[in-house]
């Protein structure tokens, strides 16, 4: 029997089969972190996507923190604000822009609280002076004593009133009244009525750290200063100020000016460490297609009611990329984004010592491209979590227990289950039928059926090729063993006279195009090509077609299916997700072995397009939807009138592609075949039977454990269950088995289990 | 010094070792995986040395063990 080695513990460093850049390129491509086009438009970096959703759910005092950290004076800003946002909405390029505006004045009305005091925090050390008034020095004011420093304000004004009145003409008396309480209530030092000169500047600026002066007063006192309008800074008079036009401009001036007087008070450079300020560009992508409330909600200024601006709130849909997470069970069970789970892939892989905590979700990956095809900006998971795969295998680190199963498996498939014979009269042949592993496993009778009616009706010999494609190994992260597969499978095929290959099943025809020189078809382009053969039947009820993601991207073998099905005269339901955007069943990427949970979701979501029966043209595909209690049928056996029946067992799948072996051998070739017959009489419990299933333990298993318990007389005797238990070390598992007996040839089994630990009595 | 068990398991007599055919006791053993060792103390036949693995132990702590230490 086959072996894979265990990986071994220590920490080998080989080939580094993902680079950072690598990585970081797909990291890039993802744009769920980008903003909203809204957001992105605003200088001041409203999270309008936020403040919305609180207005939209009627919060307002929610919503008017949210803005509040943009705006001081959040009636000035809102009723002045030239609102680009406004002009970025996307709702605005299939209807009407939201008002967000509109939204943020009423916010600003309806979410007033009581301002508590703030005479119990702790100031900063540093001063600053403002002199001047009018928006920029309100607004920046507004800043600074958020940023708590210890704040003078200078003005001609003679009293706080006029001070705010400066440039804010377009107040209603209302919000006027409410904006001055506000300004009252901050901790300011207000000096009024000074009169404002070169001289008195230059008196006053000596007991702070920091000055800053209002565009007017500068222009008026000091028209030869030059300033840098990105910093508000005029660094010869060492002296905040800048020009501005406009509310915005205005309160955008003040923030930058804030963040100079910030790295001022510090002694440093007032150019550096600034991150990114004022309108971005944004790359998100937003699914338009769900927007509803496409025409703005009448809103009138003062008088607009919360009813209305919440419901025009409403009206955002808030803008995100989720395409990916829309469509794969994958993604949505681990609730990431591929921007961020990629990098926690890659990094995954750079662990030398300690967890690994993202094998799993690595391994979970059905790797089936879907993602690829959906996102608008063509993000490759599959190559993230394949090349992950492949960096742990190359360094050793990729744990043998998820994938060892499958992996046996496909040895399986190409050892003992191997069959690959010219047709019967011919030394080589022209075509090779070449129905994969999972064919053979689900469905023997319908590959047998497809067998014959191959080799009666094409010319040049059919030979028959019973075998794993390799895809599995590949799946895996196990490069070398796909490449031991690909050798061992053109020997073959070189043996039959490098026949054109009909393959059975996408996978396959996907795996083995990639063999150098190989020609491939599949056998629906053939009885597309030579005719239905007659004895198939259509399903009695409209089916749903469920595309193999072995298919995405052949749009011919996805047409080919089509066409066939309709020549049953069966009548296709084209479901969301069909065609290239279709799930993977659960099986692609050995997904079902690494996480049964996210392969179970992926099979639900598949099944969720449609409550009617399912069409497949992949037999995994096909036994993953019947064990889920779907009627599903594989194409072929519509079109051979062939039933796979239930779906098998593990241990099932095994001997189906034994069996069927033996009966082509004897039947077609003449060859018998030595029965591996017991020479005792082994039988299972019903509940024994599930058991294996579940814990992924074959009859062939248990069979060993016997054979060694005949041989050795080992076992122990369980009193209180009144059963015998046996064991035996195989490849790397220990396999027990509990059974009752009948003298000496007649065992039941009643439970198994296994473990992957070895156990030694010591010493001492 | 005795090692730390990380499990007991006292079979109580309720095993039998067919083979030698006397009762399981609680005895010294040791599970290894991926270069890591683990004293436990399981039914032990005293006298071909045969150790039972109980299947709540296998499927319990044995399997959570086998996981934390494959993702090391
Ligand atoms: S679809 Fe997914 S992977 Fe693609 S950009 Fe959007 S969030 Fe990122
Ligand atoms: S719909 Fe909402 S999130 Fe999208 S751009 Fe408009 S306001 Fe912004
Ligand atoms: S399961 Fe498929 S769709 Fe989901 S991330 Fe993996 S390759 Fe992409
Ligand atoms: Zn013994």
């Amino acid at each position: 029997m086959s072996q894979i080695q265990e990986r071994g513990s220590t920490h080998v460093y080989k080939v580094n089969k993902i680079s950072r850049e690598e990585m970081e390129s797909m990291v890039e491509r993802c744009v769920y972190a980008h903003p909203p086009f809204c957001s992105a438009a605003c200088p001041l970096k409203l999270d309008a996507r936020a403040f919305l959703e609180a207005a939209a759910a009627g919060n307002f005092k929610k919503a008017l923190q949210l803005y509040e950290k943009i705006a001081p004076f959040p009636l000035v800003l809102a009723m002045g604000c030239e609102a680009p946002c406004e002009r970025s909405c996307r709702l605005g390029e299939i209807g009407e822009a939201v008002q967000i505006r509109a939204v943020e004045e009423a916010a600003a009305r309806f979410g007033q609280t009581q301002r508590l005091g703030s005479v119990f925090r702790t100031r900063k050390k540093k001063s600053v002076a403002i002199f001047g008034s009018g928006l920029f020095a309100l607004f920046l004011a507004g800043e600074l004593e958020k940023k708590a420093y210890p704040l003078s304000v200078f003005c001609e004004e003679a009293d706080a009133e006029r001070f705010l009145k400066s440039e804010t003409g377009f107040l209603d008396e209302e919000a006027f009244r409410s904006e001055l309480k506000r300004l009252q209530g901050m901790d300011i030092q207000f000096v009024f009525g000074c009169a404002i000169d070169r001289a008195f500047i230059e008196e006053k600026r000596a007991a702070f750290d920091v000055a800053c002066a209002s565009p007017a007063v500068r222009e008026k006192l000091f028209p030869e200063a030059e300033c840098i309008p990105a910093l508000m800074y005029c660094e010869d008079l060492k002296l905040v100020s800048g020009p501005c036009s406009g509310v915005l401009d205005a309160a955008f001036g003040a923030k930058k000016a804030a963040l100079t007087v910030d790295r001022l008070a510090q002694n440093l450079d007032p150019r550096n460490a600034r991150g990114q300020e004022g309108p971005v560009e944004s790359r998100l992508y937003t699914d338009l297609s769900e927007a509803r409330e496409l025409t703005r909600v009448p809103m009138n200024g003062a008088g607009c009611t919360r009813e209305e601006a919440a419901r025009e709130a409403g009206r955002c849909i808030r803008c995100h990329c989720e395409e990916c997470l829309k469509s794969c069970a994958y993604l949505a069970h681990y609730k990431k984004h591929p921007g961020l789970f990629a990098r926690e892939i890659y990094n995954n892989t750079q662990i030398i010592m300690g967890d690994h905590p993202l094998n799993k979700p690595m391994n979970s990956c059905a790797l089936c491209g879907q993602c690829t095809v959906v996102c608008p900006n063509g993000v490759d998971m599959a190559r993230v979590c394949l090349d992950a795969r492949r960096n742990m295998v190359s360094t050793d680190k990729m744990p043998l227990a998820p994938h060892e199963f499958a992996l046996l498996d496909m040895l399986f498939s190409n050892e003992e289950a191997f069959l690959s014979r010219p047709q019967p009269g011919f030394d080589t042949c022209r075509y090779v039928f070449f129905p994969g592993c999972q064919a053979a496993a689900i469905a023997p009778e319908t590959v047998k059926a497809a067998y014959l009616d191959l080799c009666d009706r094409l010319n040049g010999g059919v030979a028959l090729m019973l075998g794993c494609c390799g895809a599995i190994g590949g799946w895996a992260g196990r490069t070398e063993l796909e490449e031991q597969t690909r050798v061992f499978l053109d020997r073959e095929l070189s043996k039959l006279g490098d026949p054109i290959v009909i393959a059975g099943c996408p996978m396959c025809k996907k795996e083995l195009a990639g063999h150098e020189g190989l020609q491939i078809t599949g056998i629906w382009d053939v009885l597309l090509e030579i005719g239905l053969p007659g004895g198939g039947h259509r399903l009695e009820r409209p089916a749903a077609l469920h595309d193999s993601c072995g298919a995405r991207g052949d749009e011919k073998t996805q047409t080919a299916i089509r066409e066939l099905a309709m020549r049953l005269g069966c009548e296709l339901i084209e479901t969301d997700y069909s065609g290239d955007r279709s799930p993977c069943c659960g099986y692609g990427g050995l997904a079902a072995y690494a996480n049964r949970e996210v392969a179970q979701e992926m099979t639900e979501k598949c099944l969720a397009r449609s409550d009617a029966p399912y069409i497949t043209y992949c037999m995994a595909c096909r036994d993953r939807f019947a064990r889920q209690g779907r009627e599903s049928k594989h194409i072929l056996e519509l079109i051979y009138g062939t039933e796979a029946g239930a779906p098998p067992d593990i241990s099932e799948k095994r001997y189906h592609r034994l069996m069927l072996k033996k009966e082509l051998l004897r039947e077609l070739w003449q060859e018998e075949t030595k029965d591996m017959k017991l020479d005792y009489e082994l039988n299972y419990t019903e509940q024994a039977r599930r058991m294996m299933d579940e814990r992924m333990i074959l009859t062939d298993d248990v069979i060993a454990v016997m054979d060694e318990l005949r041989k050795t007389g080992a076992c122990i005797f369980d009193e209180e269950s009144g059963l015998f238990i046996a064991c035996r070390r195989i490849g790397n598992a220990t396999f027990w088995v509990k059974f009752s007996r009948e003298g000496d040839a007649r065992y039941l089994v009643h439970r198994a289990w296994s473990h992957r630990m070895t156990v030694v009595k010591r010493e001492g | 010094m005795a090692e730390k068990n990380y499990y007991t398991i006292d079979p109580e007599g309720k095993l039998t070792c067919m083979r030698c055919g006397v009762p399981l006791i609680k005895g010294k053993a040791r599970f290894l995986y991926l270069d890591n060792g683990f004293p436990v103390e399981l039914p032990v036949c005293p006298v071909c040395g045969f150790v039972y693995v109980p299947e709540e132990l296998a499927l319990g702590k044995v399997a959570a063990v086998e996981r934390a230490l494959e993702d090391k």
